[in-house]
């Protein structure tokens, strides 16, 4: 039930989306667009400098945004970040990453090297996924959530995906208040379940009794689309206002990933 | 198993990108000739079921918890291209709106949950219950193993992606870009705590879920017959 728990608090959590920063202010098209290039940038570097700089950005992008810093960086270090470290320890050793020994040590019996080139991957490999997972926090924590499925047709995302995609978000939070009710209840008459077979019963039940709702459900929210006029194709009315600030950020992203490109080339070369 | 932003190289997102691009388009032009308007709604109700059955966490002996991806059993209850558009669209939500799965890698999570659970765990199961009648127990059985096997094969899947890295994408000193293990640790790895753990997840939910609909409201199990009809 954690899991459900963190599920809700993302979802309900609009807080920031609501505020008045940079972010917010952006065409949410543009800022797609923008984030999506900057991630871009993020995969194809193969400078570390360039890395920290766009984390740098990060940062700024979240002050400019009105997202308190300390929310921000526990939203972003703790979880993915921080299992990608503990991923990335192993690599260090001359085992998986042959090179520069820079330390030694036994571990039972076992001499273990550091490596320079482990040291490197690691740190490579971790500011990366950092700057990545930043990069799509700035994005969700910015955007009204409906809006930013709605800016999934710039990138001609079939339209039936689009519209499964809201529709599905809005009954992921009548899901959740369902499984809430049914734990509650189960709670209240069996109390806590310590048998692991019991529980996986229980676990089974829920969610074949949940695929019972939906496909009584479905008729309903049919009904509901009917009495709306929808006749077979979905229409969507588009509420996008863009001005010359969404165009100035969108350049000077493209300005960024080709200045990314172009650094990388020189280094390499 | 959802990939992170950060662990593939733009070839590996790039080529997935391209693979999926075209399974989308032909999985939405068989769901739109084959679903009736009315089932339209199912649909979303359906991507939205599958995004929230991966949030249900499963006790596992030994005191811990593993969550099941439940691409097998939207496959039998909605066919493998409505499971495939439901998956995906559960996929590209949890990774634009909670961070869970890479935007980068949305190609490369669908192509593995998606696509490759989906297709594998859908035939297994028809190979296995061939045959028999919509209440028997082979078709719990078939349940079972297509949810064991379909899994394992969507993890070999991805430690493929993830062992390729250090391979694809290295600078001259040796030094790893992405994702740092090779092909040998990485399969080792994922396999060994899907095999273990999480392929045994899928396993009892899917067939635990096939069972208690079989006895309740077996129509349900039909299903996707009636949307292809």
């Amino acid at each position: 039930m954690s899991a459900l728990s963190f599920l809700k608090d993302s979802v309900f959590s609009d807080e920031y989306a609501g505020c008045r920063g940079f972010l917010q202010a952006r065409d949410t098209r543009f800022k797609v667009a923008i984030i999506f290039l900057l991630l871009l940038a993020v995969l194809f570097s193969k400078n570390i400098y360039f890395l920290i700089l766009l984390y740098m950005l990060c940062l700024f992008l979240a002050m400019f945004s009105k997202i308190s810093l300390g929310f921000f960086l526990k939203r972003t270090w703790i979880f993915i970040p921080l299992f990608s470290f503990f991923i990335a320890l192993p690599a260090l050793l001359d085992i998986f990453s042959p090179g520069r020994p820079v330390l030694s040590f036994n571990l039972a019996g076992i001499t273990l090297r550091i490596t320079q080139q482990g040291i490197a991957g690691a740190v490579f490999f971790f500011v990366r996924v950092l700057t990545s997972v930043s990069l799509a926090a700035l994005l969700v924590l910015t955007t009204r959530h409906y809006a930013l499925l709605k800016a999934l047709r710039i990138f001609r995302v079939p339209q039936i995906f689009v519209m499964t995609m809201g529709m599905c978000y809005r009954y992921v939070y009548l899901f959740i208040e369902i499984i809430e009710n049914t734990y509650l209840a189960i709670k209240s008459r069996v109390g806590f379940v310590h048998s692991v077979k019991k529980g996986q019963m229980i676990v089974a039940v829920n969610i074949a009794g949940l695929w019972q709702r939906s496909y009584i459900l479905h008729d309903r929210v049919y009904s509901a689309m009917l009495s709306r006029g929808y006749c077979g194709e979905p229409k969507a009315i588009d509420e996008f206002n863009s001005d010359f600030k969404d165009w100035i950020s969108l350049t000077a992203a493209i300005l960024l990933f080709s200045a990314g490109l172009l650094w990388q080339s020189c280094c390499l070369s | 198993m959802h990939i992170p932003d950060g662990y593939l190289g733009p070839a590996t997102c790039g080529v997935t990108y391209a693979v999926m691009f075209p399974v989308w388009l032909i999985a939405s032009k068989i769901v739109k000739k084959t679903l009736k308007t009315k089932q339209v709604p199912l649909l979303a109700i359906s991507a939205a079921f599958s995004f929230v059955i991966m949030m249900f966490n499963i006790p596992i002996p030994g005191g811990t918890t593993g969550h099941a991806v439940g691409a097998v059993l939207a496959a039998i209850l909605l066919g493998p291209w409505a499971a495939c558009i439901a998956v995906s669209v559960a996929l590209i939500i949890q990774a634009l709106l909670f961070g869970d799965g890479g935007i980068t890698a949305i190609g490369a999570n669908c192509f593995n949950m998606a696509f490759v659970e989906v297709f594998a765990g859908y035939y297994i199961y028809r190979a296995i219950s061939a045959g028999s009648t919509i209440v028997s127990s082979r078709r719990i059985v078939a349940a079972f193993i297509a949810g064991y096997l379909a899994l394992n094969i969507a993890a070999l899947s991805a430690s493929i992606m993830f062992g390729l890295q250090p391979v694809l994408h290295k600078t001259a000193s040796g030094q790893a870009l992405y994702c740092p293990y090779g092909l040998k640790t990485a399969v080792i790895a994922m396999l060994s705590e899907h095999l273990l753990v999480f392929g045994w997840v899928e396993a009892i939910i899917t067939a635990l879920v096939v069972k208690y609909l079989q006895k309740q409201d077996p129509v349900l199990l039909k299903m996707q017959e009636e949307v292809k009809a």
